[in-house]
């Protein structure tokens, strides 16, 4: 499994690690296993007696903390949904070396409080043996989710879809259950390989509840070819219906709020927005964008990229100089990863400053997002669910590991107006909306 | 009023393009003049506006030679348009149209003739009008008794019917009295005064200007409503918002007094994204805009005399100013292309009022909300 924590300790190290060290994988253990391991650990440790300089210290605490997650490792006790990422690595060397080297520098890559997290393996350069399970468009997938190659939620969705599609058209029933009842255990394994590679946003937990549903209600007398389309159509519709579609009618909502003259504010790179000022330059209204853009990501660049293909006025900043743009800003648009029952936004880390921001200084503020990326679940921070982006350039310091959470959320006091297909509501509105959207299905 | 398909069914959304392109046929044609049927209904003085407006569109489908549902519902469409371009003020009647308009579309056809089907929307149009207009007042007049406790001191802006209907039933149980603010320019709060000390009830006028002066004596503010938006916020005459602000700050209760014909689909983000905001209205005035404004104090005398004969303005002089001696006291008034520059309704922000009350029930401002998607969104 991977590991960051022996840049010195490598010349002792027995075995090559395995994937790159770039993430970590997070077991979870019950307190009174951990303490176990540090006792043992200190026990070790006063036998080996080792020199008795103060750099012991620090590095007795990071080492009881380090050690259990290695000993984790070695017992590969995985939790359920990183299961195909975990490799199963001998215990006793790694015992040994990890002792050894805690005289050594040693670098802690493990953030406590954020555990929950999970580090995300790097998939693809380890081999596990249920590899051969999952379709390779599943696998393509997730090294391109793993590798960020595709961001956003609707992309990761819409990908996620076609994906799915083409494993439900490769599916055959085994003899002996039909497809309604096994179709999904099939697909249950695929969708857990992309989790894997990266958590599931909530646009993909809504299509994929979705398909869960379209296939447990399948006609049972269906011929498999033809319950097979009919899915593959269901898909189909799924995303025209609550993607494409709707961002077209979220488009002509959204035009509607710019007037000449004004200057537009957006964050980071969401794909309903840009189709919203590309439309309203289309309509020939007259504004100007500034784009506020911050790492590890940077995906504001790539949005001025495309913006200024056509030929609309931008200005690029970070989010530090959010202070001095904001009071010539006359409108903001975010985007969104969901929307919450509490009227909460989920979006790119960021999201918030900018809103609370422009609150302050009444400037207002319209998210735009489709229903379909709307969540039964009241978050009260960013806190309890998140995920972090991949290390970038800092392993090689000890003593320093860099955090960055990928979302953060909005509270609804800071957002003005959601435009969704079924209008512009207030986002303590979006429970009547799921409580519809639920009563249809 | 019927139009040609082939017009209006290019794309797939309708566009506002389209709709104009037809309602200058319409015009041609002139089969039938909803803006005189308006103003017919408009003459019954108890007749709100929008409700005038669906018995308006409930005459337009009785005198419509459309023979299928998408037929009638454009032509609605352009009536209501026609409608709105006619009013200075469209905003309670838009509220009215798009509500009639949506139980029309999605009203199921219980007869297989289409003809027979216009005769119960033409019904139904007319039983929900007459029978709307009088019981919404009612409810709301018994909803809100409940929230004006005895010996209430309560602020009122403007002119409402059921402000006034509302305190008039108040007044029968207990003791109230009544500040009205003076609403300018149109000076309806003069009237309001009026018709409350004809009912008996201890009424103040006040300077609307004296809002903040008296806030700490009000116990409650009770306002009407042009039109309660999808945001839980309210459209009234011009006033509301800053009274609403006053009462936040000095923490006193807004209840607001709508009518469910009253609710309007449309989200203003500021004041200036109002559906009746035109572009002169209070812009940030410019070295050209000011040149002109001097010039006319310079005319002031012939433009006081001007504004006061005018019917828009009160006419001050008459009232006396406490201790200012009414004999050298000649009050300026603005003129009356000044005041076309200025705004007739303003828009109160959700957070600023507790209550919404109507004939289907007592909402707080996100409930308004839900009970818009509710009707709406489908």
């Amino acid at each position: 499994m991977s590991s960051t924590k022996h840049t010195n300790g490598l010349s002792r190290d027995p075995q090559p690690r395995g994937p790159p060290p770039n993430i970590q994988p997070r077991p979870k253990l019950s307190k009174a296993e951990r303490r176990d391991l540090q006792e043992k650990q200190k026990a070790a440790k006063a036998a080996a007696a080792s020199s008795t300089n103060a750099k012991d210290k620090p590095k007795e605490v990071e080492k009881t903390l380090a050690v259990p997650d290695k000993k984790s490792e070695s017992r590969s006790k995985p939790s359920a949904v990183r299961s195909i990422a975990r490799i199963n690595q001998p215990s006793p060397s790694k015992d040994s070396a990890s002792v050894e080297s805690a005289e050594t520098e040693h670098v802690l890559r493990d953030l406590r409080i954020f555990s929950h997290f999970g580090f995300t393996s790097k998939i693809g350069s380890s081999a596990t043996s249920t590899k051969a399970d999952i379709h390779p468009s599943i696998l393509r997938l997730a090294l391109q989710f793993a590798e960020f190659r595709i961001v956003g939620a609707n992309a990761r969705c819409i990908s996620t879809l076609t994906a799915l599609k083409t494993v439900i058209q490769d599916y055959a029933t085994p003899p002996q259950t039909t497809l309604s009842r096994h179709l999904m255990t099939h697909l249950s394994p695929q969708i857990t390989h992309l989790v894997a590679a990266r958590p599931m946003s909530t646009s993909m937990g809504n299509a994929i509840r979705y398909l869960k549903y379209e296939i447990s209600i399948l006609d049972i007398d269906l011929p498999e070819q033809d319950a097979k389309q009919f899915l593959c159509e269901r898909l189909d519709h799924y995303v025209r219906d609550r993607i494409i579609l709707a961002d077209l009618v979220i488009q002509d909502l959204a035009i509607e709020k710019i007037h000449d003259g004004d200057a537009i504010l957006t964050y980071a790179r969401s794909s309903v927005v840009e189709k919203v000022l590309v439309q309203a330059h289309q309509a020939a209204k007259d504004f100007s964008v500034i784009i506020v853009d911050s790492g590890p990501l940077f995906e504001g660049k790539r949005l001025l990229a495309s913006l200024r293909r056509t030929g609309i006025k931008c200005t690029y900043c970070l989010l530090s100089a959010l202070g001095a743009v904001i009071p010539s800003v006359s409108l903001v648009f975010l985007g969104a990863h969901a929307l919450h029952a509490n009227g909460a936004l989920y979006s790119r880390a960021g999201t918030a400053l900018v809103s609370m921001m422009a609150k302050q200084h009444s400037v207002p503020v319209l998210a735009c997002c489709e229903t379909y990326k709307f969540s039964n679940v009241v978050p009260f921070d960013g806190f309890t669910k998140n995920e972090l982006a991949p290390e970038d350039g800092f392993e090689s310091r000890p003593f320093l590991q860099s955090l960055s959470p990928l979302y953060d959320l909005t509270p609804s006091e800071a957002v003005s107006a959601v435009v969704t297909e079924v209008g512009l509501i207030p986002p303590s509105s979006v429970p009547t909306i799921l409580f519809r959207a639920g009563v249809q299905e | 009023m019927s139009t040609s398909p082939s017009r209006v069914t290019s794309s797939i959304k309708p566009s506002k393009s389209t709709l104009e392109g037809a309602i200058d046929g319409a015009h041609e044609s002139g089969a039938f003049d909803i803006i005189s049927a308006y103003g017919r209904q408009l003459q019954n003085e108890d007749t709100p506006m929008p409700i005038a407006a669906v018995l308006a569109l409930t005459e337009l489908i009785a005198n419509s030679r459309a023979e299928t549902m998408y037929e009638l519902v454009e032509a609605l469409k352009l009536g209501a348009a026609t409608l709105k371009r006619g009013t200075p003020n469209p905003i309670s009647l838009t509220a009215g149209c798009d509500l009639f308009i949506r139980y029309v579309t999605t009203a199921r056809q219980e007869s297989p003739s289409f003809s027979d089907h216009k005769n119960h929307l033409v019904r139904e149009g007319n039983l929900y009008a007459h029978n709307l207009a009088s019981t919404c007042r009612e409810q709301i007049t018994k909803l809100s008794a409940g929230f004006i406790p005895d010996e209430a001191v309560i602020l009122t802006h403007s002119y409402s019917r059921v402000v006034i209907q509302t305190l008039i039933h108040a007044h029968k149980r207990k003791r109230i009295s009544v500040f009205v603010t003076e609403a300018r320019p149109l000076g309806l709060g003069v009237k309001a005064h009026e018709i409350l000390v004809q009912a008996g009830i201890p009424c103040t006028l006040v300077l609307d200007s004296a809002v903040a002066y008296i806030m700490d004596k009000i116990d409650l503010v009770l306002v009407g409503s042009e039109a309660v938006v999808e945001s839980g916020g309210l459209i009234n005459a011009v006033g509301s918002y800053q009274m609403a602000i006053i009462a936040k700050a000095a923490n006193k209760p807004l209840y607001a007094l709508a009518e469910s014909y009253k609710f309007l689909r449309s989200f203003p983000l500021s004041q200036y994204d109002l559906p009746s905001h035109s572009p002169n209205v209070l812009r940030v005035p410019t070295q050209h805009a000011s040149k002109s404004s001097t010039s006319a104090s310079r005319n002031s005398t012939s433009s006081i005399k001007s504004a006061r004969s005018s019917n828009r303005c009160h006419p001050m002089g008459s009232r006396t100013m406490g201790n200012k001696s009414s004999a050298s006291y000649i009050p300026l008034t603005m003129t009356v292309d000044q005041l076309a520059n200025n705004p007739e309704v303003d828009y109160t922000r959700p957070d600023l009022i507790t209550l919404v009350f109507s004939d289907v029930g007592i909402l707080t401002p996100s409930g308004v909300s839900q009970f818009l998607v509710g009707i709406f969104a489908d």
